[in-house]
Formats: structure tokens, sequence, C-alpha cells
């Protein structure tokens, strides 16, 4: 690039160097933490029925092995997730309780914030044994997108709501306690390339986009061929 | 004609870096509180290994905002429009390598992104407007003297000819 020399004043290179140094600073000032939050944090504390080899989803009939393997990735805000809750949630509950399935839950957190708290609260609600109860009931009553309905207070009335009474729940929604797994779970399921939300594998294959995730039919069908 | 556009090109050049500027901006703006999504558009694309693709998820919203804030103040004016004009170019590549093999997704360059349903997609849209701001990126590396910027000027246009031969 050529340079004029400029004897006669006007502006010099010094406040457009500092300029640059200033943006490239307050970059690299966004981009470190946010590359380092990325990490797996393996200390994090994880619920009870987490498993870090299932990708730390949240997982019913654990020791069941001759049994469909369904993993479902979901967003508690997203509302095509909502759907498929409501078009195949029962089925799959009812899977859990006979014991004809081992599912695993990965509560994801693309749209953020209220994603975090929400997924924070169903790992503690794992721990109360509540877990389906209070997946169902957000799904069923869930707002519009971070509209600020889902605060920590909002989860310790909803968990009273559903019988929880031990004081360990209240601690473990206000204080954050699951946020680092809530972070893994994330970053797994970045790992595993989900790239929309509901994502559903049955024994590590995704389910048929078209047929599966709109009807309980289909849904039920592709149980059937695992 | 000629005479005109000599006059003209610094008016032109501030507004080239105000568009193709304002949209990095935004767009990198849009993505940063988003990591999450960012790095699932860019998987999206099904065009680099995942672990790839994760951290140019979470690189690209501040590179952008940075060449966006940079064009904007007009800091580095040549260099900076040839980085943010090569950026759009591999946008380009990549909408139309997914455009291609047939992929359902959001291009994601103003948050979003990741599958979406097949009538959803807006190929066509999102690289003619790339395009237009590539064209931009080339106006400003070819005259990237402009209005209000930061960058070091000659005083008057004499000197601009002057300045091609001299090298510091």
């Amino acid at each position: 690039m050529s340079k004029a020399k400029n004897p006669a004043g006007g502006k010099d290179n010094f406040t457009r160097n500092l300029v640059i140094a200033v943006v490239v600073g307050v970059v690299l000032i966004m981009l470190v933490p946010t590359l380092l939050s990325k990490q797996t944090d393996t200390s994090a504390a994880i619920p009870a029925s987490v498993s870090a080899e299932d990708g730390y989803g949240i997982v019913f009939n654990k020791e069941l092995t001759d049994v469909p393997f369904i993993e479902i990735y979901e967003d508690l805000q997203c509302p095509a997730c909502a759907r498929f809750e409501g078009i195949a949630g029962n089925y799959i509950e009812e899977l859990i309780t006979t014991k004809k399935a081992k599912v695993a839950f990965h509560t994801l957190s693309f749209l953020g914030g209220e994603s975090q708290i929400a997924a924070n609260a169903a790992a503690c609600s794992a721990d109360e044994g509540k877990f389906l109860q209070l997946h169902k009931t957000l799904f069923t009553n869930q707002p519009s997108e971070n509209s600020g309905a889902w605060t920590s207070s909002y989860f310790s009335t909803l968990g009273l709501g559903l019988g929880i009474s031990s004081p360990e729940y209240d601690k473990c929604v206000s204080g954050n306690k699951y946020m680092g797994w809530v972070k893994n779970v994330a970053d797994e399921g970045a790992t595993r390339n989900i790239n929309s939300t509901p994502t559903i594998f049955i024994n590590g294959k995704e389910i048929d986009r078209e047929t599966a995730y709109s009807s309980l039919a289909g849904f039920m069908l592709a149980i059937e061929k695992a | 004609m000629k005479n005109k556009h000599l006059a003209l090109q610094p008016w032109i050049g501030l507004i080239a870096r105000l568009i193709l500027g304002g949209v990095l901006f935004v767009a990198g703006y849009l993505k940063i509180d988003k990591p999450d999504i960012s790095q699932m558009a860019v998987r999206s694309y099904e065009m680099l290994p995942i672990s790839v693709a994760n951290i140019l998820g979470l690189v690209l919203p501040p590179v952008e905002i940075a060449l966006g804030a940079l064009l904007i103040l007009g800091a580095l004016t040549r260099v900076v429009a040839a980085l943010g004009g090569f950026t759009m170019f591999i946008f380009i590549i990549a909408i139309a390598q997914a455009w291609a093999r047939g992929l359902n997704i959001d291009c994601g360059c103003f948050g979003g992104g990741g599958s979406v349903a097949a009538e959803d997609t807006r190929y066509l849209q999102e690289i003619l407007r790339d395009l237009g701001l590539v064209f931009l990126a080339a106006y400003l590396v070819r005259y990237p003297l402009t209005k209000f910027s930061i960058d070091k000027k000659p005083r008057d246009l004499k000197e601009i000819s002057e300045a091609k031969g001299d090298v510091e």
C-alpha cells in the first residue's frame, strides 16, 4: 500500500493505529472467555442419573441393554420440541415405565438464558425423581422464548406444585448447581453434530425427518424397526 | 465523466464502507451472545470437520464485529475491505455448495442457522446479497480513500497520484 508523506500536518497514523489496537483488543477480550467456557468441565456437578458415557444425558432404564436406546436432544424453550412432546411424550414415558426402552434426555440450550435456567432446574428435579413430570409441565406451559417467565423462583414454585418438598431442590435451582453440566450437555451436542431441535436417535441412528417427528404412528414405527 | 467519478469517489467509498461495515458489524453482533447457535450454523454447511466448525462458529462473530467496526471508522480501509470481501467470497462458496448438494439450511448470516424446511431456504437471495457486498469490497480495495475515515490521507487529490510512486 502506498503511503503519502504528509509534511503539512493533517492526520497521522497514531489515531488509526490506536483505534485498530482498541478494536482488536476488545475482540480478544470477548473471544478468549468464550473459547475457554467451551471446554468440557469434567469436574462440574452432575445429577445422579447422568453419565458422561451417555453424553451427559439424563438417563432412564440405564441398566437395560436389550431394548432400543432412545436419545432425545431438545431445548426446553423450543416450540418444535414442545410439539414433539405433545405427539410422542406419553408414549415415551410409557416405554420408560414399562422398561421397554432406555431413554436419554439431552437438554440443550441453543436459545440461551432461560433454556439454561430450565435445563439446570430439570437436572435438579431429576435428583428428586420428578424429571419427567417437570419436563412435561414445561412443554405444556411453554412461554414465548426468553420472555422472562422462567426464573429460579418460578422453578422453586413449580417444584412445590410437583410435590418436591426438599430444600436441596430449592438450593439447587437458585444456586445454579448444574450450570456446568448444562454447558457440558451443549458441548456434547455440538460434537455430536446436532443441528436442530428436537433431534432423536434410536440406537445411534437419527429417525426420519419426514415421518417420525410429526406423527405418533411414524415414531412408533421407527421404534418398532429398531 | 472520469472527473465526475473522481469527485464523487470518496463519497461512494464512504457509502460502500458504511454498508459493508454495517452489514458485517450487525451480523457479528446478532450472533455474539448465541455461541451454540453460531456453532450449529457453521456445522450445518457440512464443509468442515465438526471440531473445526465448532471453533469457527465461536471465532466468526467477533471477527465480523471487528472488521465491521474498522470499516465504519475507516481504519486501514483497503486491508479490512479486502478481508471483508474475502469473507463474503467464502460465504458465497459455502452457500453455493450447500445449495448444489441439496442441503436444507438457513445461512445463519444474521443469527439463526441450522436445518430448515426445504421451502424455507433462501440460497439465491443470500448469494446475490453477498455478491453485492463483494463488489463494494472490491471498490474499496481499488479506491481506499474515502470521506470521514481515520486513515491518513493525502491533502488533496493531486497528491494521490504523487503518492502512487512514493514508497516509504
